[in-house]
């Protein structure tokens, strides 16, 4: 178990080799490996195929940006598909595996697709697979997924945790390079709350890669002492291992910190946070990444980024290659040379394709001037390339560089338009920042060590002075700026093999020519014609080259053709991430009765309503389907009496000298007027006359009312007339709290429920109709001093009652009224008979206030007050809204009674077509009757108040069904109300 | 006697646990009563307060202790306050409308409410998960309070301590609150 390629020196800890598995290869590596300098140490060059050719591919980059050595890590349900290997942090046990291949990474069996490759260019699959139709999607497209494409998931749940969480800073500093951590350094000694957040699992950025000095140290000793500096802050938050992947509005961003993911095991913690930092200014340190040059086979396991070499070779104490080459368009590319012949690795030569004197003196390297790479060989591993005067270098790893892309995305997230700077041959930030945005060092254009680090200060000292802090004096850090002179210099012309520019999309010059041809030569068009610029790296490396070619190719510059719009993430965020902790039963919170217990003891089955937890119905005996228990309760409630927890119900207490004044505005009829220990029914609407909501509200004292809302609207209306009182009348003295949770509150319902309740309420209550008459309503007291609140109200139709307690008495409350309704044969409803003896009383839900029909279609009309002003009664009487044969809110029978209504059936007259011209009107609830026998239904018909006893036909296409339905008041039971009243 | 008696059973009753540097549990008999100042009648409402608490309301978002039943006078808003104090029977309202008469609208909230009290060096830090507001010292000192959303519930946060908050959120609810809370403890020790 050697490690072949392992040289000496790195940030690695060589006390601590770390097992792991590679397609089933037991290999070893050190602590602060990635899973890409690991497999490069141990001589694994080729680590998987590519997306659409299946080509050889290998380790690219020692980043983020990598698009290639994509692999599944970890095994079963812990799989994750496209884990980037430059960004895994090795660990004991970890086990990946390559992806995208048929048969075993060395053969893949779907590998002839690239000897295909003169047939499948970019708009192959547009083009070839138009014909016939149908094949889309039952054959070309399965067959295309098949063979194309990134990872596979497990299709198991992810058995990981994630969650979410708010951070607040002064100064958000992204990237901890020397430009993040001379911000850093700048803002924590002056201060302010500062969050440094980097992508790496250690800070540093390239200070960790490269062998400049600073301060009289290795960059990497003075990323250490500037860290250990900010640890000692209480004020700093370093945060490692958290991408800021998206700015946001207000100075907000998105951060996702990777916790576990270094470990074998989570060990029950959140595998991933995703934060949301609040900041009142940023520093973008996102540094730079290094672009590479296209030439022919440019994409063979051995071609790696000449910056992402020096990585290996000075951080992860690797040498990618044992025979390296270097090909440059700038002077940076040189510096790779420099550190692999420091390291004893021999450099065969540099070719730059500048021809001029060696920006550094590399006497033992020999300095091809004015040359290129025009070829490559070596399919899983590279042998030699070909350089353009034919000579050909045995090399076994090919360093290139292309000049840096500073890293502008974050800048673009609120659509800022980077600007072309031509000096440095790159776009930097421009435009509109995000709010509160700066950037400064690589990220910026500032390419040199000494300029990222005094940038770094001066743009953390500017934002920081302006939030009031005042910098601390210190000397600058010493620093040089090195060579980075380069040349516009993207592809190989002479080259006439595939030259690639994204790997990941397996996207070459030849396509962006062909995009170009075909009339694709917008930026945006260029991406979505031939795919560059997709996928899990969106082009990181890719898209530069790739738009300069296409300006070349249509003669406009670079910055006239512009770049693709930047949008988060930065880099992928896990759906598992997103979704934190909203999954399964926590996908939202859920509210329960006082009376939920107690309905659990009692066999209730439970429907959500909203956020709601209610009792459906309750199972007694041997009651086998819910249409044996809702008949029982809707049978019994109005044969004995019923018992139903409605303290869902929205409860708003309203208080004021003006509270009936406002609810006359509020309300479509008039409150004002009503008597203290009196409720009434209110109908309220919208501003356009449309009916909103609806309930009874009591008028418990002089200055106090209580309103009830639909549970469904509870909040809304609570909003809207918060709304009205501090918006529209100001002036009014009203005040409101909502108190539906804080009163428990049961409807008692049924010819015995005066009976129940009087042996429940304390003695001095008088019950007696005379006392206590339909729409009274009183605070009393119960089972010895309990505080109550009594409405005498119906929804049921029978004589009944509202009661409610305190809310921690409700569980204790429903078990009192049903022991003491057991003498009087007692049972607890639930929604579907409390729905049923609704639909049997012809009261109106959300079935039909359903944000479409007015007060004149449901028969309330008159309700609507014209003699005051309120919301919504000047646009109800708009001519189309009170038309004479407009709907109405009527009854249903089945003509043949045996049968059994639809709800969303439509009306169509007897003789008529069954076509929308001839539409009358819809079913809207519908309900099997106990009390009855038959099925009813409420529903709406045109001029329905003038046509009861008429048969229509009930059509509904969608169940294929149609019937003979008679027209009926709306009332099936007791349509005089001498039940209630009694 | 009345044939029936009934149980009060708050939802939290009974939450009291301790982790490492975290403590969370439910305040017993926690009363809160909402005070509506009288649009006009302000001045009346605030100086019947200051009679009969010994304190001024302070203002909106802030918080203080009364000399009066180990009060706290909670203002949530210019014309809306709380005021929390230990109470088991269900008369707190009353025990208000003793302190301050009929100046302001009173409005029993005890039950409307659930209360969670998280205390200990890493209440902050467990509260990082769930609460959207800066709650560091320098931007919200003890007394300081907010209403909030935390894990779609909306909740008001009250700095009791250095390292200890108060968070109120809907009764109905209490089980999800109670979730939130403890997730985010356990996701944090």
């Amino acid at each position: 178990m050697t490690q072949p390629n392992r040289i000496g020196g790195g940030l690695i800890d060589r006390a601590k080799p770390l097992k792991f598995r590679f397609n089933n290869k037991s290999l070893t590596g050190f602590a602060g490996d990635t899973l890409a300098s690991a497999l490069l140490a141990n001589g694994q060059r080729l680590v998987g195929r590519s997306f659409k050719y299946h080509r050889p591919r290998g380790i690219f980059t020692a980043g983020s940006e990598e698009p290639n050595a994509l692999v599944h890590l970890r095994t079963g349900a812990h799989t994750e598909p496209n884990t980037r290997a430059t960004m895994a942090e090795l660990f004991d046990g970890l086990t990946a595996s390559s992806q995208n291949h048929r048969g075993s990474l060395e053969f893949d069996m779907m590998a002839m697709t690239d000897f295909l490759s003169p047939f499948l260019s970019a708009g192959f699959y547009y083009k070839t697979f138009m014909w016939p139709k149908a094949f889309w999607e039952k054959v070309y497209e399965p067959a295309i997924r098949a063979s194309a494409g990134l990872g596979r998931l497990s299709m198991e749940e992810d058995p990981d945790q994630y969650d979410k969480g708010f951070l607040h800073c002064d100064l958000l500093v992204i990237g901890s390079g020397p430009a993040g951590l001379s911000a850093a350094l700048a803002a924590g000694r002056a201060g302010a709350r500062v969050i440094l957040a980097d992508e790496d699992f250690i800070a540093g950025g390239r200070l960790n890669s490269e062998t400049l000095e600073l301060g009289g140290m290795a960059g990497h000793d003075w990323a250490a002492q500037a860290l250990a500096e900010l640890a000692s802050m209480g004020n700093v938050r370093i945060m490692t291992r958290t991408t800021v992947y998206g700015a946001y509005d207000h100075g907000i961003y998105g951060a996702l910190e990777r916790c576990t993911d270094h470990l074998a095991d989570s060990a029950g913690k959140p595998r991933q946070i995703l934060w949301r930092i609040y900041s009142k200014r940023a520093v973008l340190a996102a540094g730079s990444t290094e672009r590479p040059i296209a030439f022919g086979n440019n994409d063979r396991p051995g071609v790696m980024l000449a910056g992402a070499v020096r990585t290996y070779v000075n951080r992860f104490g690797v040498a990618p290659g044992k025979e390296v080459a270097v090909f440059t368009n700038n002077d940076d590319g040189w510096r790779t040379a420099a550190d692999l012949s420091a390291r004893g690795v021999h450099v065969r030569a540099v070719i730059d394709s500048r021809d001029r004197a060696a920006p550094i003196s590399l006497p033992d390297v020999r300095h091809i001037r004015g040359a290129s790479v025009v070829n490559t060989v070596g399919r899983k591993g590279l042998k030699s390339i070909t350089l353009t005067d034919g000579q050909v270098l045995p090399v076994d790893c090919l360093a290139v560089s292309g000049g840096w892309n500073p890293n502008v995305h974050l800048t673009c997230h609120q659509r800022g338009k980077p600007e072309w700077r031509d000096d440095i041959k790159a776009f930097v930030p421009g435009g509109t920042m995000p709010a509160g945005m700066v950037v400064a060092g690589a990220a910026n254009g500032a390419m040199t060590l000494a300029s990222a680090l005094a940038e770094g200060r001066a743009q953390a000292e500017a934002q920081i002075s302006d939030l009031g802090f005042t910098p601390v004096k210190a000397d600058p850090v010493e620093a040089e700026d090195e060579p980075q002179e380069n040349a516009a210099f993207w592809y190989v012309p002479e080259s006439r093999h595939r030259a690639w520019l994204d790997q990941q999309n397996d996207v070459t010059v030849k396509d962006v020519r062909l995009s170009h041809q075909e009339g694709f030569r917008a930026v945006e068009h260029l991406k979505r014609y031939t795919t560059l610029g997709m996928a899990t790296d969106q082009g990181k490396t890719a898209n530069i080259p790739a738009l300069a070619i296409m300006s070349e190719i249509t003669g406009r510059t670079i910055p006239e053709t512009g770049t693709t719009i930047f949008r988060p993430p930065f880099t992928p965020v896990p759906m598992g991430a997103l979704a934190g902790r909203a999954r399964g039963k926590d996908f939202r919170p859920y509210r329960l009765t006082p009376s939920h217990k107690w309905a659990e003891e009692h066999g209730a089955s439970f429907v959500t309503v909203g956020n709601w937890l209610r009792a459906e119905w309750y199972v007694q005996g041997d009651e086998k389907g819910w249409r044996d228990s809702v008949d029982r309760e809707a049978k019994t409630a109005r044969e004995k009496v019923g018992i139903c927890d409605v303290t869902t119900l929205g409860k708003i207490d309203i208080k004021g000298k003006d509270a009936g004044a406002f609810l006359d505005k509020v309300y479509a009829n008039t409150f004002s007027t009503l008597k203290v220990g009196k409720v009434r029914y209110g109908l309220m609407l919208r501003e356009d006359g449309i009916c909103y909501d609806d309930g009874t509200t009591a008028r418990l004292s002089e200055n106090h009312y209580v309103m009830t809302t639909t549970t469904a609207n509870a909040v809304l209306v609570f909003r809207r007339l918060e709304f009205a009182r501090q918006c529209l009348w100001p002036n009014l003295d009203v005040h409101l709290i909502s108190t539906t949770d804080g009163w428990a509150q049961f409807a008692v319902a049924g010819p015995k429920s005066r009976d129940l309740l009087r042996k429940v309420v304390d003695k001095d209550v008088d019950l007696s109709n005379e006392a206590f008459p339909f729409m009274s309503c009183a605070e009393i007291t119960v089972c010895g001093g309990t505080p109550a609140r009594l409405f005498r109200i119906s929804f049921s139709g029978e004589l009944a009652y509202e009661i409610a307690v305190p809310a921690r008495y409700g569980n204790s409350m429903m078990a009192v009224l049903n022991e003491a309704g057991a003498e009087f044969g007692a049972v607890p409803y639930g929604t579907e008979a409390l729905s049923v003896m609704r639909i049997e009383k012809g009261h109106a839900v959300g079935n039909e206030l359903n944000g479409q029909t007015t007060a004149h279609n449901i028969g309330l009309g008159k309700m609507v007050s014209q003699k005051k002003e309120c919301i919504g009664n000047v646009l109800s009487q708009r001519p189309e809204m009170i038309r004479d044969d407009a709907v109405r809110l009527m009854g249903f029978r089945p003509v043949d009674r045996s049968q059994k209504l639809i709800t969303g059936a439509h009306f169509i007259n007897k003789g008529e077509e069954a076509v929308m011209a001839n539409d009358q009107g819809w079913m809207t609830s519908v309900a099997w009757s106990p009390n009855l026998g038959h099925s009813i239904g409420l529903g709406f018909i045109k001029s329905g108040h003038e046509r009861k006893g008429e048969i229509v036909r009930a059509v509904s296409p969608v169940h294929g069904t149609e019937m003979e339905v008679e027209i009926v008041s709306a009332h099936f039971i007791d349509p005089e109300g001498e039940r209630l009243r009694g | 006697m009345a044939e029936f008696t009934l149980t009060s059973a708050p939802p939290l009753a009974g939450v009291d646990q301790t982790f490492d540097g975290l403590h969370l549990r439910a305040p017993k008999d926690l009363a809160i009563v909402a005070v509506a100042l009288p649009l006009g009648g302000e001045d009346a409402a605030l100086a019947a307060i200051r009679k009969g608490y010994g304190a001024d309301l302070p203002a909106p978002g802030k918080s203080t202790t009364a000399q009066e039943d180990g009060a706290t006078l909670l203002r949530l808003a210019p014309d809306q306050a709380f005021i929390l104090f230990h109470r088991a029977e269900p008369d707190a309202e009353t025990i208000v409308a003793g302190r301050i008469g009929d100046t302001a609208y009173l409005t029993d909230q005890t039950d409307t409410w659930c209360a969670l009290e998280l205390s200990g060096p890493r209440a902050r830090t467990a509260l990082e998960r769930i609460c959207p507001l800066d709650i560091h010292p320098d931007a919200f000192a003890v007394g300081d309070a907010a209403r909030t959303v935390m894990e779609h519930l909306g909740t008001i946060i009250l700095r009791t301590g250095q390292d200890s908050f108060l968070l109120l959120s809907a009764s109905s609810s209490a089980g999800s609150f109670l979730h939130a809370v403890e997730t985010s403890i356990k996701n944090v020790s």
